[in-house]
């Protein structure tokens, strides 16, 4: 009895319980939830059996329905474009701020800290104030491009088809951008300096230092900030009810939004949950290949 | 001889701090400059000065007779070993030499023969595929030698590249460094807080404090005619004594104020009465026959490392002594001292210069 009780003070008892505490917690919370989520994209559901546990066996019917679902490839269109433009932007503009800000002038590190303020706020707050930004008659957008002469005519950011998918890109990248750059800050802010002076001794001209030197040593960060990005992306709801709530007809729509849309407003349930199990597939994919990439780590 | 490197009157301010006060420095093609001072003194503001990684606020640089106002690293075409060692972690070590040619648009193949060249006479040749996390300290500093040879460049710039090593492994490497710059015959300047190592590596030593230039010249020149008490206290180990005195009546002598008054011949004449700071070094203070002696001090402590017998005295200032017989003397004893009239220096107890 001492023995159990001792080994559980110090030794492998103690290490169990503080592993199984953070296990109990991630079960409860993300596994359980995930596998009810699995379980049902294989369930006839409706309104009558949304209670229950045990429901019919529906095999594949919701994949293949979901599949044949007229918005199916718009949506999965959509998707790709926006997680694909949505990262680009985040992580160029965020990559070339964090370099801009490691240049220490006056100023550097508090106008960096400024730039929080748009990871700090909701993303509900954020889509309202860009609703404002890209409004078609009055929004200050397309007083700029006019004032710029870029355009004359007047865009409708959220309602015209070929922009409202671009309208949820802008907002997501400006979202996204504080994460990005902070995380790229981080990474930059750990390269030893005087490797730069060894290179530039070398003879390597800022591109080559970059390309040779900052790159490959920031390769475990570009890919945390990379597969974070794609979770963040792909988990983006908040943006479209304040924007284009996935309209007009379906042009904005991307998978997060519609699985929501199956569920809560439509109430097919075991559609939802289909479609988020797909999405889920894809960022276990994007996660093993990043863990995969991590594995060569080197940093001296 | 031709001038290598060239610093007129060079001043360098980091916003209000002097760092480097008008230092003048002509380094000669082939030789081998060691800057030595205390921690502070400004020895790796001035080679990353050279190296151009610092920019100077006034004065002149030259290498090799091309001014080098405004001329980037880059394109100095001088090659530094860091005390980091700095190594490209990311890369193998066959690649951390041949980084800079790769640079410079030589094919793979050439690069190649010469990274293997290079670790050959750098005892390299089994290590080109490893990473840098995967080498010694030792071979750390071989592949950052390496690395600076490859090039072959106007320059070696060293910053204290051995002071991450073990004793043996320094002494070691001292050597390998000076007979590789012998046979590659480059230009060498080296910084260093250690004055063993200046001594035993360098043609010439520059001896900086606070930014200026306090003295320079050959290693035995600094040993023998320090112009002040901080070149006589630097240089040599252990550390020369210093005692405060006065010129005694005969004008020919000064007498110590140690345990009480002892006088000691000198070779030269000067006014009776002036205060002076009487410098003696350990080794040339010779432990002697009771007739001849004259200086008889109490004994403290006599430490022996078999070779060396180190006697310090138990008076105020202490005075270190160094004999390379061995002494029948103990703690406690008194010991019977000389030195010769030549080997007395003596300082301005104000302007700490030698007189
Ligand atoms: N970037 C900087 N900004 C302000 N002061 C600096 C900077 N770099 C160096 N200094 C100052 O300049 C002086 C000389 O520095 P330096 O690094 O050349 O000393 P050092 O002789 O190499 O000393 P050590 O033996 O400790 O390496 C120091 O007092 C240091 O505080
Ligand atoms: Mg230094």
């Amino acid at each position: 009895m001492s023995r159990i009780f001792n080994s559980m003070r110090d030794g492998k008892g103690f290490d169990l319980i503080l592993v199984g505490a953070a296990m109990v917690f991630l079960l409860a919370l993300a596994g359980l939830p995930l596998v009810y989520n699995v379980v049902m994209s294989f369930q006839q559901v409706d309104m009558f059996t949304l209670g229950s546990l045990v429901r019919p066996f529906a095999g594949f019917a919701n994949y293949v329905a979901v599949v044949q679902q007229p918005e199916f490839w718009l949506v999965t269109k959509n998707t790709l474009i926006f997680v694909f433009a949505s990262m680009a932007g985040q992580f160029i503009i965020g990559f070339a701020l964090a370099l801009f800000f490691a240049q220490n002038f006056p100023g550097a590190s508090t106008i960096r800290g400024l730039f929080l303020v748009s990871w700090v706020m909701p993303g509900l707050v954020v889509g309202g104030i860009w609703s404002f930004i890209l409004a078609g008659d009055y929004g200050v957008l397309n007083a700029i491009l006019k004032g710029l002469g870029l355009t004359q005519a007047t865009i409708f950011w959220k309602s015209d088809p070929n922009f409202s998918l671009w309208a949820v890109v802008i907002a997501n990248i400006w979202l996204g951008l504080a994460f990005n750059m902070l995380l790229l800050s981080v990474g930059l802010a750990a390269i030893p300096r005087d490797l730069y002076e060894a290179a530039e001794l070398d003879g390597a001209n800022a591109f080559q230092r970059f390309w040779t030197i900052t790159l490959p040593m920031m390769r475990s960060t570009i890919g945390a900030v990379l597969s974070l990005g794609l979770i963040g992306t792909l988990q983006q709801f908040d943006l479209f009810p304040a924007l284009t709530e996935g309209g007009p007809a379906n042009t904005s729509n991307v998978a997060g939004y519609w699985a929501w849309q199956m569920s809560f407003q439509l109430y097919d349930f075991a559609k939802g949950a289909t479609i988020s199990v797909m999405m889920f597939v894809l960022v276990l994919f994007a996660s093993v290949v990043y863990v995969r990439s991590t594995r060569h780590e080197v940093r001296g | 001889m031709t001038t290598q490197i060239e610093l007129s009157h060079i001043d360098k301010h980091y916003g209000v701090f002097h760092a480097l006060k008008d230092v003048s420095l002509s380094i000669e093609k082939g030789s081998f400059v060691a800057l030595v001072g205390p921690s502070g003194c400004g020895k790796s503001t001035l080679l990353r000065s050279i190296a151009g990684l610092e920019t100077i606020t006034s004065g002149t640089l030259k290498i090799a007779g091309e001014t080098m106002t405004g001329v980037p690293p880059r394109k100095r075409d001088v090659a530094m070993v860091f005390q980091s060692y700095a190594l490209y972690p990311h890369m193998t070590v066959e690649e951390n030499l041949t980084y800079s040619l790769r640079l410079h648009g030589v094919n793979k193949a050439e690069a190649r023969q010469k990274a293997a060249e290079v670790a050959a006479t750098t005892g390299l040749s089994a290590l080109l595929k490893r990473y840098p996390r995967e080498l010694s300290g030792g071979q750390r500093q071989r592949v950052a030698m390496g690395r600076a040879i490859i090039r072959n460049p106007k320059a070696f710039l060293f910053d204290e590249p051995l002071s991450n090593l073990d004793a043996a492994l320094r002494v070691h490497m001292r050597k390998e460094i000076r007979t590789l710059h012998d046979r590659l015959g480059a230009t060498s300047v080296y910084v260093t807080h250690d004055q063993i190592e200046a001594m035993t590596m360098a043609d010439h030593v520059v001896v900086m404090r606070d930014g200026v230039i306090e003295q320079q010249g050959s290693p035995l020149e600094l040993y023998d005619h320090p112009i002040s008490k901080f070149v006589a206290g630097f240089i040599g180990s252990p550390a020369m004594n210093f005692v405060p005195g006065t010129i005694g009546a005969d004008s020919r002598s000064v007498n110590l104020e140690i345990n009480g008054s002892l006088s000691l011949p000198l070779n030269r004449t000067l006014d009776t009465g002036r205060k002076v700071i009487v410098g003696l070094r350990p080794e040339h203070l010779v432990v002697a026959d009771p007739g001849m002696a004259t200086l008889r001090l109490p004994v403290a402590v006599v430490e022996s490392t078999g070779s060396m017998t180190y006697v310090t005295t138990n008076t105020t200032p202490e005075l270190t002594v160094v004999e390379t017989r061995r002494m029948n003397i103990r703690a406690g004893d008194s010991v019977d001292l000389t030195i010769a009239p030549e080997h007395v220096h003596l300082f301005d107890p104000t302007t700490e210069q030698a007189i």
